[in-house]
């Protein structure tokens, strides 16, 4: 009797998962369950949910993780696959016969592993997209936690685009990137979309991308960064809401270190470059209004910045950046004059140029015709005359 | 009449060589500037390209601007040579009388003067291009050293000198590329192909359009002043030390302004490490084990004994009802999942294909149980409902 309790114990422990079927389910179909060897059509939900509708059903896997064979059937049905009436095995094509094919897999993982790849019957473009994301690639390499479609998605309750609200973006990718959302959460963009709802600031993918998310550590995403920031920064609707320059790529792209960044990136997008883009001086995820005490690019931040790349720098080396505003006769008059001064005298000396060249062309072809016409000799090349003694 | 047709030294060789330098560096300078002031320009960055890139172009610009300012340092000497050694006239500077020559000469082309104006050794045109490119040189010398130097410069002047530097170091190159484009390409290309500043000489014909009150100088004999050679020589020995010295000054000032400063890293910046992969700690999986080994270790064993005692539990009576609308959906009479029916007491004593799912007073022998404490058959009792069966089968499976 104490024997048999010990092992009664154990084999409970290794059935641990079980929590009774609560509700006795009937399925309509189950008169019609056909024997196992013979070939049938595909079940219908109800059929899976007669057995997998019951809570707290388990496997446990060779690694000693307990894998939930449960699902309540209220989540699938209000998913967005739910509410297209896909079948369950449309997802599970290994489970339409029973039992089921056996799980192979040794941990929670490589089941999830296993099977994400289901997606591409029906979403091929998303699939192939994320074939070049950089969790592809870190999973190619070995990592085994890199996303794959369910991570982000869900499983049994995916939802449709939109549905969840813009805020889900960034706290689905929190899941894995806790650290960055924390600085996201605490940057201009991250606290007015959390805090205050706000539709125009970006989440994660606006920068990044979705399904073909690329590594943002790579020489050619730092070269192209510029241009992310400007779809937002140099539209002027969205920009007019917050009173922003818009002129902030034109006045970049003017300056030093905007024009190697250019054409790094237009000649050799892989090549490294130590100019600065946007996100070296205002910051990345954590980035802040300009007037912000803790931004890096507030006037007295600002020389802090320059020096970590212009360690040499003194107060008033900043100032030499006229903060992606054109110059103006307030802000920076020295430039807007010169600006100003060229603008009047290159036209003023190449136009004079232009007329007095251009008189002088026509007087040599009036001289050449009529020295053509010999009964008019006018004008003989006036080497002996002199108009001044 | 019948005498050859003369020709005329206009240029001696060092200011041929002069010229060759000042218009290769000036070409040079002016192609791999513009094309950074118009980066966006894809005529631009094709040419940057072909030089091998923003870098290297850069550096080309700065190589260019170094030998131009020796160059320079050079011309100084020439040029102070011929004025206080040879003391030749300061004909090359420009003056008033230039100004209204002008404009005779445009009054002429215009048809409201019979003449055009008389020049000497330099016109006015020439005069015009050589104060241009004394007066650029210096303010692009000026204003590039800003540039090269801004974190210098700075330290004396308002940072808003710098991108003032740039405005008028990419207008004045504006300007210079144009004025040599329009006013130098028309005067000694286009109008009349003057070679004598590759060859040295001009004709008799060309001397007489271009520079009337010249020839009229050299044929009369009053073009060079009478030099003589002792006072050539002392002069020479004051010039010699003083250039000496100025070049010397010169030469350690360009110096200076190649390697003024170091204004930027020429490394990377410290990357700012940011932790990537920091994964929020996993939810637990809703599972119900602690209640499971609860229900293992506790409630089931008094209350298996008690129910065995004082309850005597039946097929008919208890488990049936447990089993059949569980099992019996696969394991029916019909059914018969894995041969087996579990929708009578006798089908579960017969058991199926891997033999009897019930044997009484043997749960451990009882495949029912066996599959059931696995956990992961498709129709699942729940750990209360096995330890019924379990107690039912110990006391041996009544019907």
């Amino acid at each position: 009797m104490t024997r048999r309790r010990g092992t009664l114990g154990l084999l409970l422990l290794v059935a641990a998962g079980l929590a009774g079927l609560a509700a006795v389910t009937s399925s309509p179909a189950a008169a019609g369950v056909a024997p196992a060897a013979q070939p049938q059509a595909d079940p219908a939900n109800d059929e899976c949910l007669a057995c997998h509708a019951a809570p707290g059903q388990t496997l446990l896997l060779p690694s000693g993780e307990l894998l939930s064979i449960s699902l309540a059937a209220e989540a699938f049905d209000s998913s967005v696959h739910g509410r297209e009436g896909l079948a369950c095995v449309a997802c599970h094509p290994g489970n339409v016969e029973f039992p089921h094919s056996p799980v192979t897999a040794q941990t929670r993982r490589e089941y999830v592993l296993q099977r994400y790849t289901v997606c591409a019957d029906c979403h091929a473009d998303k699939y192939d997209a994320t074939l070049d994301s950089v969790h592809q690639r870190a999973l190619a390499g070995g990592n085994l936690e890199a996303a794959v479609c369910t991570d982000c998605h869900g499983a049994h309750d995916v939802a449709a685009i939109g549905e969840t609200g813009r805020a889900t973006i960034p706290q689905t990718c929190e899941r894995c990137h806790s650290a960055i959302y924390q600085a996201y959460r605490d940057s201009v963009h991250g606290a007015a979309l959390i805090d205050e709802g706000n539709p125009d600031v970006p989440t994660c993918v606006d920068c990044h991308g979705v399904h073909a998310v690329q590594g943002p550590s790579t020489e050619s995403f730092h070269l192209f960064s510029p241009t992310i920031c400007a779809r937002c920064h140099a539209d002027p609707e969205l920009m007019t809401r917050y009173g922003l320059s818009t002129e902030i790529l034109e006045t970049y792209v003017a300056d030093f270190h905007g024009t190697t960044v250019l054409l790094f990136e237009k000649l050799a997008p892989d090549q490294e470059t130590n100019k600065p883009v946007c996100i070296d001086c205002h910051g990345v995820h954590d980035i802040q209004r300009v007037d912000d005490p803790d931004s890096t690019v507030i006037q007295e931040n600002l020389l802090v910045t320059c020096r970590r790349c212009h360690p040499d720098a003194t107060a008033n080396f900043p100032s030499a950046w006229l903060g992606h505003y054109p110059p103006d006769p307030q802000h920076a008059p020295l430039v807007y004059y010169v600006n100003v001064f060229y603008r009047v005298f290159i036209p003023v000396v190449i136009g004079g140029m232009i007329v007095f060249v251009g008189s002088d062309i026509i007087r040599r072809i009036l001289n050449r015709r009529r020295e053509a016409r010999p009964e008019r000799p006018r004008s003989v090349p006036a080497g002996k005359s002199r108009d001044t003694p | 009449m019948s005498e050859a047709p003369r020709r005329y030294l206009r240029f001696r060789r060092p200011d041929r060589a002069e010229h060759i330098i000042l218009l290769s560096t000036f070409t040079l300078l002016a192609i791999t500037g513009l094309v950074q002031k118009f980066a966006e320009a894809g005529l631009s960055q094709a040419i940057i390209s072909v030089l091998g890139g923003i870098e290297t172009t850069r550096s080309i610009h700065h190589v260019a601007a170094v030998v131009l300012m020796l160059e320079a340092i050079f011309h100084l000497g020439t040029v102070s040579y011929k004025v206080f050694v040879r003391r030749t006239r300061l004909d090359m500077l420009p003056a008033l009388a230039d100004a209204s020559r002008a404009w005779a000469a445009f009054l002429y082309n215009l048809g409201l003067r019979r003449h055009p104006p008389q020049e000497g050794r330099y016109t006015f045109a020439e005069k015009a291009e050589y104060f241009a490119v004394v007066w650029g040189t210096v303010l692009m010398a000026v204003t590039g050293f800003m540039m090269w130097n801004p974190i210098s410069t700075t330290r004396f002047l308002p940072g808003q000198v710098i991108p003032a530097a740039k405005a008028a170091h990419g207008y004045e190159a504006i300007l210079a590329a144009l004025a040599i484009i329009i006013w130098h390409m028309y005067h000694v290309h286009v109008r009349r192909f003057n070679r004598s500043m590759f060859t040295g000489h001009l004709k008799e014909d060309e001397m007489l359009e271009e520079h009337p009150l010249e020839l009229a100088d050299i044929k009369a004999g009053l073009a060079e002043r009478p030099v003589d050679p002792k006072a050539v020589a002392r002069r020479l020995r004051v010039f010699v030390p003083i250039y000496a010295v100025a070049a010397g000054l010169l030469l350690a000032g360009v110096y200076a302004f190649v390697t003024f400063e170091q204004t930027a890293i020429t490394t990377l910046p410290e990357p700012v490490d940011v932790p990537v992969f920091v994964p929020l700690t996993p939810t637990p999986l809703p599972t119900l084990v602690p209640t499971a080994i609860r229900a293992a270790t506790a409630t089931p064993v008094a209350g298996a004994t008690q129910s065995a005692t004082t309850v005597i539990t039946t097929w008919r009576q208890d488990i049936g009802p447990l089993i059949v609308p569980q099992c019996g959906t696969c394991h029916s009479e019909e059914g018969r999942m894995a041969g087996l029916d579990l929708t009578s007491y006798a089908g579960a004593l017969q058991g199926g294909v891997s033999g009897p799912a019930i044997v009484p007073g043997d749960p451990d022998a009882s495949l029912l149980v066996q599959r059931q404490l696995a956990g992961d058959h498709p129709g699942q009792l729940s750990t209360e409902e096995l330890e019924r069966v379990i107690a039912w089968i110990e006391a041996g499976a009544a019907e």
